[in-house]
């Protein structure tokens, strides 16, 4: 590991109990919400919040990573090794994202970082669609329904996110400057 | 509560046998994809014995509920957009996917959770894995620290009691009323624990010891 990723002790247990309440609630809310896509608005919440607080490039993909073991750890889902996937594919495409629109007010940026994070979301699922031999048809009409709701779940939590970074730079708390 | 299984019967096995399970589970899952249809069947009866003993140790519902839902939306899709002949192939592609699913289902009934975890963290650096360890057993006490905050809130007379929240409306306050405190209080949380790590000089050897149950000595 670099010494530009290393993170400090307590952005480390940040991190971490971020990614511990996020499977905690999903356990919570998954059988209270039929639809599927409402994971979106707990995980750009959670992962936006922790780039709000700790504000440094990589903590997305620790928290989805991290999620992801503890999600195997609490036994949520029946993914076995599949859902660390589940939550560090999002993250990844996050942060991917984070390098291009580094400097744009953070209101644009949550946004441009939900679509990737959809994008990738329904992306596993086409992806295994199509590795099962699905049509590509009906994988593409699935994959298009899912980022749909990925993306309107998504800006839900990105909004939340966005109160609580406002909130938070109130008292400052926050590391990072929030440009209206 | 959200780790949703019956008591296991089987004794539960050093941990060892944990990591094997997961590699072998990666590389069944793995197979449904990859593998060509003649060779399906083989990798069903490979299955068969997953499925078995994960029924006996918890419940099938959630599998079959899933295998279910796939198949009504596939066909559907199928019919709409090719007509009756093609719903054979929803049917394998269907398959596929159940195929992929069972492994990883065999193994979070098999393994206990924290198995399942000491697995892992064998394999992480040690910083990370203290991380991991610190807020899973921090668990209990968020949990605790949420309902004491939503109790207060609840006095303060926040529209998030469980009557309040029968009304849509008022969903959107459980963010700033409970979700925004909870979260300052993880930062917090966060900083504490750092500090006492520190203050026992966490991180500054370069080769950790390990506190171990007084059972496992």
């Amino acid at each position: 590991m670099t010494k530009r990723f290393e993170f400090s002790l307590q952005d480390a247990l940040f991190i971490g109990l971020c990614a511990t309440l996020l499977v905690a609630l999903k356990g919570m809310l998954r059988l209270k919400l039929g639809i599927s896509g409402h994971t979106m608005l707990l995980m750009s919440f959670m992962y936006l919040t922790c780039y709000g607080v700790v504000g440094r490039l990589g903590s997305i993909t620790l928290c989805g990573t991290l999620a992801g073991l503890v999600a195997m750890a609490l036994g949520v889902g029946k993914g076995g090794p599949m859902i660390l996937l589940k939550f560090a594919l999002p993250a990844l495409a996050m942060d991917v994202a984070l390098l291009l629109v580094m400097a744009w007010p953070l209101k644009w940026r949550f946004c441009v970082l939900v679509v990737s994070a959809a994008i990738a979301w329904a992306g596993k699922v086409w992806l295994t669609n199509m590795l099962a031999g699905m049509a590509i048809e009906v994988a593409l009409i699935k994959f298009a329904i899912s980022v749909a709701q990925g993306t309107g779940f998504g800006l839900l939590g990105a909004a939340l996110a966005f109160a609580l970074a406002k909130r938070l730079q109130a008292h400052d708390l926050l590391k990072m400057n929030i440009k209206e | 509560m959200w780790a949703r299984r019956k008591i296991s019967v089987v004794e539960s096995q050093p941990g060892q046998w944990c990591g094997t399970a997961i590699i072998l589970v990666t590389v069944m899952s793995a197979c449904a994809f990859l593998l060509s249809d003649s060779a399906l069947p083989l990798l069903a009866l490979a299955n068969l014995p997953m499925l078995i003993q994960g029924s006996r140790l918890g419940s099938l519902k959630g599998i079959l509920v899933v295998f279910a839902l796939q198949l009504l939306m596939t066909s559907l899709f199928y019919l709409l957009l090719y007509g009756w002949q093609s719903l054979p192939q929803a049917a394998l592609v269907v398959f596929r996917l159940l195929l992929a699913l069972i492994p990883g289902w065999w193994l979070s009934a098999r393994f206990a959770p924290e198995q399942l975890g000491s697995s892992l963290a064998r394999v992480l650096p040690s910083k990370w894995a203290f991380v991991l360890a610190a807020t899973l057993s921090l668990l209990p006490h968020i949990q605790r620290e949420a309902m004491e905050i939503y109790r207060l809130q609840c006095l303060r007379g926040a529209p998030i009691t469980k009557r309040a929240l029968r009304n849509p409306k008022n969903w959107l306050e459980l963010g700033p009323c409970l979700l925004f405190p909870l979260l300052i209080e993880l930062m917090k949380l966060s900083r504490q624990q750092a500090l006492a790590a520190k203050s026992r000089h966490f991180g500054t050897h370069p080769k950790p010891t390990h506190w171990q149950a007084p059972e496992d000595l």
